[in-house]
């Protein structure tokens, strides 16, 4: 990963940059390992119906190798994980998050793993060290509701949001990078410290309100009415919903954060080979095209965003990666900037 | 005390009870060891981790001692504030349910007013709902989006709102709300088994109805009233969900959203800063159970239920029947109408929005259609029902036996009787994780599988059975059972035969209670979880995570109307079995 402080990346840019023509498959010997381990266990923090279950029908159809999972927030998946690890009985075979990888490899608890397949995914989207990848990423902007907000007075910049009349009418949630601190690092990444504190200062004088739920949850209280505009929702679930005739409309302020889902294998986890293979699948092109065509963004250069308009990728907008090795980094700031400024 | 003159049985001399039972008592030792371990094993290593957890820190492999934790929590700024918002909190929401729960339980158990079946179903109805729903329909409701303010603005044509649910007034009035089917259900339990010989001969050297009720009835249930505040106000200042929902958004800070953000704060969770706040509630909370005990110290004073035979009455309001009916028709409007209400609304659309004329054209079906297609709930089906059903029995056992040495003063029945009360203390993340040491380290093979988060939920609910079954023993005098022993039964044949039978409706209004909260519980099943042992609630907090209000709605109605079904069902037969014949 680039080792500069406070590296982003632009993510239209680096998209442009490989198309590639290399098919990896996963070799018959690791298929044939992967049999014999027969099952593999994956905590996942993506979400059941949506998403995990069609990999898993997708995986155990083309395998022969079945797949359990079982779906908690990134907290609670590591902790099941480092549980497990520090008591030497790992079950779990291999672990997604979106935050706290890396209190996983330091411990030395995630495994290694480097491969053709993994090669194909961008740089910004793998471990440089191979101790994880990405095969989906999320885009975090606001969202407004449409029978409250009138065309004209969607916000088009990030100062536009300091305008009095969104005083005490947005809404975040106060923790993880799908709330307070995602939006608080973006804006510090892109403005750089000094103009993005002072921005920060600015905008916490809009009395912006903290509702502890899942990012999905705050959006659907912007849709319900209850307020008129969300900061840091993602994107797809707006488009979702107003696809079923919701109120509801993203707000593509340049530039967005982007964050990654990350997975990472458990060292001496009871089934190492069926985990490798599971890998293998998420980032091949057909698994990836499952993440498509659940509304997910797929990391793989060569399948597009599932509507190309609200990828970065579509130029209409730019996008921040928040490279995990910052989160790691500055989490703890973010999270002091919202409790002495916003809560 | 005006009732220990009225109490028919005497305490027969200790001496001569020493003499003739004595071989007898040392089998409620071996009882009283072999139930002591059992408690044991259950809660000490949960408490060894939290401590462990609070007082150590890993510095690369290197474990180190430190009070640090605690010094940075109390020194902390806002702490205090918190602090003083929890007790608001807690004290505000345990009133608040005491005078609902507690009325209503009042007018069913000891008086003549009518809709008494509908009152019992409006609390079991709303013990099987699960917490996010429920929690969630009442924000429906009082939302600045909700009906109300809604309806407020038409009709009065301002821009504002009338209620303003975010804030300490909204927390108090939805915890409260959430508490009252519990007051209810573990209040009834005390008053049901209430001999009315008092309140007759109170009657009839002529106090008034109000009278009595003030000098004898109250006084009576006092050791079950305070153990019911005491309980309430302990789990109030645990509860998360409502704090986080309703108070957050108002920017009242209590403990235990202190405690979320800690753990939310850094990666991976921060469980030993949580486990230091936990020993500062434990300490808390012990010197409040201490100064209940204290209290109670003479339980005996409180027995009601002796050899003489008893039949429960029942005041006759008189001219204010109809009003009562009107309270308790109510109790079941605040309760179930308007929840449902909105959440049969919830269910019925696409995406959730007030209710209004103009989303009618939008109403369907397909969130049933989308619940009932789905095979996976079969398999959670069976799981939480084995779960909820093995809790329930396992925890009513331990503590129906628990109960009795503990009443009964057996050797070392105080230490029964804190080990049971003492999982009150365990926020469920903190339990959660205190428990997964455990079979990591000690493999016995139920990681993974439902069982282990059986056996994190008869910890979390033997508090809950202990209170059922101690209200119930602590109305059964001893005289009983020396009777029985004069006649030859071994103290445990005593328990077997008559108290048991004595203590079942208890027992089985506590089993129901223990079943309904054990299938609606998420904290604990979401971390302890393994493939193939996940339960009901954790779909629905994946589909409320997952922004499908209105198919949670739709699961969440199907789910309440089916677990209404099964407490009918086991009500019927319990009745018919005589369990409940004085119920």
């Amino acid at each position: 990963m680039n080792k500069l402080a406070g590296a982003v990346f632009s993510l239209f840019v680096i998209a442009l940059c490989s198309q590639s023509t290399v098919r990896a498959e996963p070799s018959a010997e690791l298929i044939a390992r992967a049999k014999k381990d027969g099952r593999v266990t994956w905590y996942t923090d993506l979400i059941v119906n949506q998403i995990v279950r069609p990999l898993s029908e997708a995986f155990e159809a083309k395998y022969g190798v079945k797949l359990d999972y079982a779906r908690g927030d990134s907290q609670d998946n590591l902790l099941k994980a480092l549980n497990e690890i520090r008591a030497g009985r790992p079950v779990g075979d291999l672990v997604s998050v979106t935050t706290g990888m890396h209190s996983l490899i330091e411990i030395g608890a995630a495994r290694r793993y480097v491969s053709e397949g993994v090669s194909l995914i961008p740089a910004h989207f793998r471990d440089p060290k191979g101790f994880w990848v990405a095969p989906n990423y999320f885009v975090m902007t606001p969202a407004v509701n449409t029978t409250m907000v009138k065309p004209q007075d969607i916000p088009k910049t990030y100062d536009d949001l300091l305008d009095p009349k969104w005083r005490g009418r947005m809404v975040w949630k106060p923790n993880d990078m799908s709330g307070a601190p995602g939006f608080i690092a973006n804006v510090l990444l892109s403005m750089g410290e000094d103009k993005g504190m002072d921005y920060l200062r600015k905008l916490s004088g809009q009395n912006i309100t903290s509702v502890q739920a899942s990012a999905r949850a705050i959006l659907n209280q912007v849709i319900a009415g209850e307020y008129p505009m969300a900061l840091q929702v993602f994107n797809h679930h707006a488009v979702l919903s107003a696809a079923v005739g919701a109120p509801s409309q993203w707000v593509p302020l340049s530039p967005a954060a982007v964050t990654v889902s990350q997975v990472a294998l458990i060292q001496g986890s009871p089934r190492q080979a069926a985990a490798e293979l599971l890998v293998e699948f998420l980032i091949s092109k057909e698994g990836q095209a499952i993440y498509q065509k659940s509304g997910y963004f797929p990391t793989h250069p060569d399948v597009p965003a599932p509507w190309p308009e609200l990828s970065p990728t579509g130029g209409k907008y730019t996008a921040n990666v928040i490279d995990p090795e910052i989160i790691t980094r500055d989490l703890e700031k973010w999270n002091g900037i919202f409790k002495t400024m916003f809560r | 005390m005006v009732f220990e003159q009225v109490s028919a049985g005497q305490k027969p001399r200790a001496k001569a009870r020493g003499n003739l039972f004595a071989h007898r008592l040392e089998q409620k030792t071996i009882i009283s060891a072999v139930v002591g371990l059992i408690l044991a094993v259950l809660v000490l290593p949960p408490l060894y981790f939290l401590f462990i957890g609070a007082v150590t820190v890993d510095e690369g492999g290197q474990t180190r001692y430190t009070l640090e934790r605690f010094v940075m929590l109390l020194s902390q700024r806002g702490i205090l504030i918190s602090t003083f918002n929890s007790f608001v909190f807690a004290i505000g929401s345990a009133l608040l349910s005491l005078l609902i729960g507690g009325l209503a339980a009042w007018l069913v158990e000891r008086t003549n007013a009518p809709l008494k079946s509908l009152t019992y179903l409006t609390n079991v109805i709303a013990l099987g709902t699960p917490y996010v729903l429920y929690t969630s329909a009442w924000l429906l409701l009082l939302a600045r989006s909700g009906p109300i303010n809604t309806w407020y603005r038409q009709l009065s044509g301002e821009t504002g709102v009338i209620i303003n649910v975010y804030g300490m007034g909204g927390m108090i009035l939805i915890e409260g709300l959430l508490w009252s089917p519990l007051v209810f259900l573990l209040l009834g339990a005390t008053l049901r088994n209430f001999n009315p010989a008092l309140e007759e001969a109170a009657r009839m050297s002529g106090a008034t109805t109000w009278g009595t009720i003030r000098r004898v009835t109250l006084p009576l249930s006092m050791p079950a009233i305070l153990a019911l505040s005491m309980l309430v106000f302990i789990r109030t200042v645990e509860a998360f969900e409502v704090p986080a929902l309703v108070g957050l958004p108002g920017r009242v800070h209590v403990l235990t959203t202190d405690i979320y953000e800690m753990m939310h704060r850094t990666m991976p969770p921060d469980i030993g800063s949580a486990s230091a706040l936990s020993l500062i509630l434990l300490f808390i909370v012990g010197a409040l159970l201490f100064w209940y005990s204290r209290l109670t110290r003479n339980a005996e004073k409180f027995a009601t239920v002796t050899g003489k035979s008893f039949r429960p009455n029942q005041i006759d309001l008189g001219a204010w029947r109809p009003l009562a009916g009107f309270a308790l028709a109510f109790y079941f409007f605040l309760l179930i109408v308007l929840p449902a209400f909105i959440l049969v609304w919830a269910s019925l659309l696409p995406f959730y929005q007030t209710f209004r004329s103009q989303a009618f054209p939008l109403l369907t079906l397909d969130n049933y259609r989308a619940v009932l297609n789905s095979p996976r709930y079969i398999s959670l089906l069976i799981n939480t029902l084995l779960i909820a059903f093995a809790t329930a029995s396992a925890v009513m056992l331990i503590t129906a036996i628990s109960a009795w040495l503990t009443v009964r003063k057996a050797p070392g029945a105080r230490v029964l009787d804190n080990l049971g009360t003492a999982p009150l203390v365990f926020p469920g993340i903190v339990l959660g994780v205190g428990v997964m040491q455990f079979f990591l380290q000690v493999p016995v093979g139920i990681y993974g599988t439902i069982w282990i988060i059986v056996w994190a939920l008869v910890i979390n609910y033997l508090p809950y059975g202990v209170r059922y079954s101690y209200a119930g023993m602590i109305q059964l005098h001893r005289e009983l059972e020396e009777a029985a022993s004069a006649a030859g039964a071994t103290p445990f044949t005593g328990f077997r035969r008559i108290v048991f039978p004595l203590l079942t409706p208890s027992l089985i209004a506590g089993w129901l209670f223990i079943f309904l909260l054990a299938t609606r519980v998420l904290s604990l099943p979401v971390l302890l979880s393994g493939p193939s042992s996940q339960t009901m609630a954790v779909a629905m907090f994946d589909l409320w995570g997952n922004g499908q209000g209105p198919e949670l709605a739709a699961l969440g109605l199907m789910w309440s109307l089916s677990m209404t079904c099964i407490a009918v069902v086991f009500y019927l037969v319990a009745q018919r079995g005589g369990g409940l014949q004085r119920a």
